[in-house]
């Protein structure tokens, strides 16, 4: 498709949602086009960055990942401080988390492609990420209806740094924990790599920016997982397979409602569909070339995306809501997700190699 | 290169498929009970659905 036609179906979408939904709900699906261009245009890749840093010693991709959680931390966490509204991204720490974060890290790398990544390379159009996209979902309300189960094997309250430190401290022990995760990735790499390219530092400014935005408008970080598990929920309800009021998740107030109205009343479906409309927009003059796929590599890849579907919802979240929106936020769960999900990486890129992704 | 632009074309109609699906079958939008633009200073906490909650 071409950018003229294709950003006319995006105004027309936005009018849509300024006419019948909310003034609100239009303006983020533009922070969510905007977040795709971003991410599709930078090819700002968590997994990709982590593959890099691992497989070649290469920090650039890490480097530009720590910028991006140094800048939207010094935004969120004084406005968190400052409007007593915004909602920080707080998951408990909790064994579904240990276990979710370490097979969301696995699987992310056979899947090429985290919660974001599998949306913006579902928007340029990356065959395997598409298909993937469904069974995402699947997965993630499948781990959201069995989420009080995997919360039964132990969890403590959520921990906010803030809470516990006040907006200062908090935003210290981040730049701190960066600091010193930036320490490690220099001892592991090396004297003499090159750290900060364009790419990465753009695409790290542009997303903390709209990231930033998110918060601002929608009153709670952005995350994709969510938005995901809703639509199949709704699906899952329509096709009669399930009872929301039966389960434990689905049952409580806010989600039971969520389920009976429109997606496109909720945050994180909108900017889900905005990131897609943001790649297809980026794809419109940079084509995406991708090499095809053997059977074997596709069951592969399919049968990770639904379990990253699923350990997503146990983790608290994806590489967006519980690493960036975690730790911007000055959640603990967010500096527990990324060292669970990093060991998990380590045996996906193996995986990975073993199928000859 | 076809069997991708196929493919494209089956993800983005089953996508606008299910939009226009869940568009039908929802209760109407009540555009009184609207939420503020800005979340932030507006006075409402914010309610909306995230993926680290727990409940």
């Amino acid at each position: 498709m071409k950018r003229l036609p294709l950003a006319a179906v995006l105004a027309a979408f936005f009018v849509f949602l300024l006419m019948a939904v909310s003034v609100r709900q239009a303006v983020l699906m533009l922070v969510g086009v905007g977040m795709g261009a971003a991410l599709a245009g930078a090819r700002f890749g968590f997994t990709t960055g982590w593959r890099q840093l691992i497989e070649q010693k290469d920090p650039q991709g890490v480097a530009g990942q720590a910028l991006l959680l140094a800048l939207a931390s010094l935004a969120a966490l004084p406005l968190l401080g400052q409007f007593s509204e915004l909602h920080a991204a707080l998951g408990p720490p909790s064994v579904s988390l240990l276990v979710g974060a370490f097979v969301f890290g696995l699987t992310m790398q056979i899947a090429d492609g985290c919660g974001s990544g599998t949306l913006y390379k579902a928007g340029l159009g990356v065959p395997l990420n598409m298909a993937i996209l469904p069974l995402f979902a699947l997965g993630s309300f499948l781990g959201s209806v069995h989420l009080d189960r995997w919360l039964a094997l132990g969890q403590v309250a959520p921990v906010s740094f803030s809470a516990a430190l006040g907006t200062a401290g908090a935003l210290g022990l981040t730049l701190l924990l960066l600091a010193l995760t930036l320490l490690g990735v220099r001892a592991w790499v090396g004297p003499g790599r090159a750290w900060l390219t364009r790419r990465w530092v753009i695409g790290a400014l542009a997303l903390a920016v709209l990231a930033t935005l998110n918060l601002l408008l929608a009153g709670q970080p952005w995350g994709v997982v969510y938005g995901f598990g809703l639509w199949a929920a709704k699906a899952s309800v329509a096709l009669g397979l399930f009872d929301p009021a039966a389960n434990a998740f689905w049952s409580q107030p806010g989600n039971a409602q969520r389920v009976t109205q429109t997606v496109l009343m909720d945050v994180t479906t909108i900017t889900n569909v905005g990131i897609l409309g943001g790649a297809l927009w980026i794809a419109a003059r940079n084509r995406t070339e991708t090499r095809p796929l053997t059977g074997t590599q596709w069951a592969i890849g399919l049968l990770a995306g639904f379990v990253m579907g699923y350990s997503s919802r146990l983790a608290f979240g994806c590489n967006i809501g519980a690493m960036l929106s975690g730790i911007s936020t000055g959640s603990l769960h967010g500096w527990l997700w990324v060292p669970l999900a990093f060991a998990g990486t380590l045996i996906g890129v193996r995986v990975r190699r073993r199928y000859q992704f | 290169m076809a069997s991708t632009y196929r493919m494209q074309m089956v993800f983005w109609a089953g996508l606008l498929a299910f939009m226009v699906w869940d568009w039908s079958a929802s209760p109407p939008v009540d555009l009184r009970q609207e939420p503020p633009l800005i979340a932030a200073g507006s006075g409402q906490a914010s309610s909306g659905g995230h993926c680290s909650m727990a409940k």
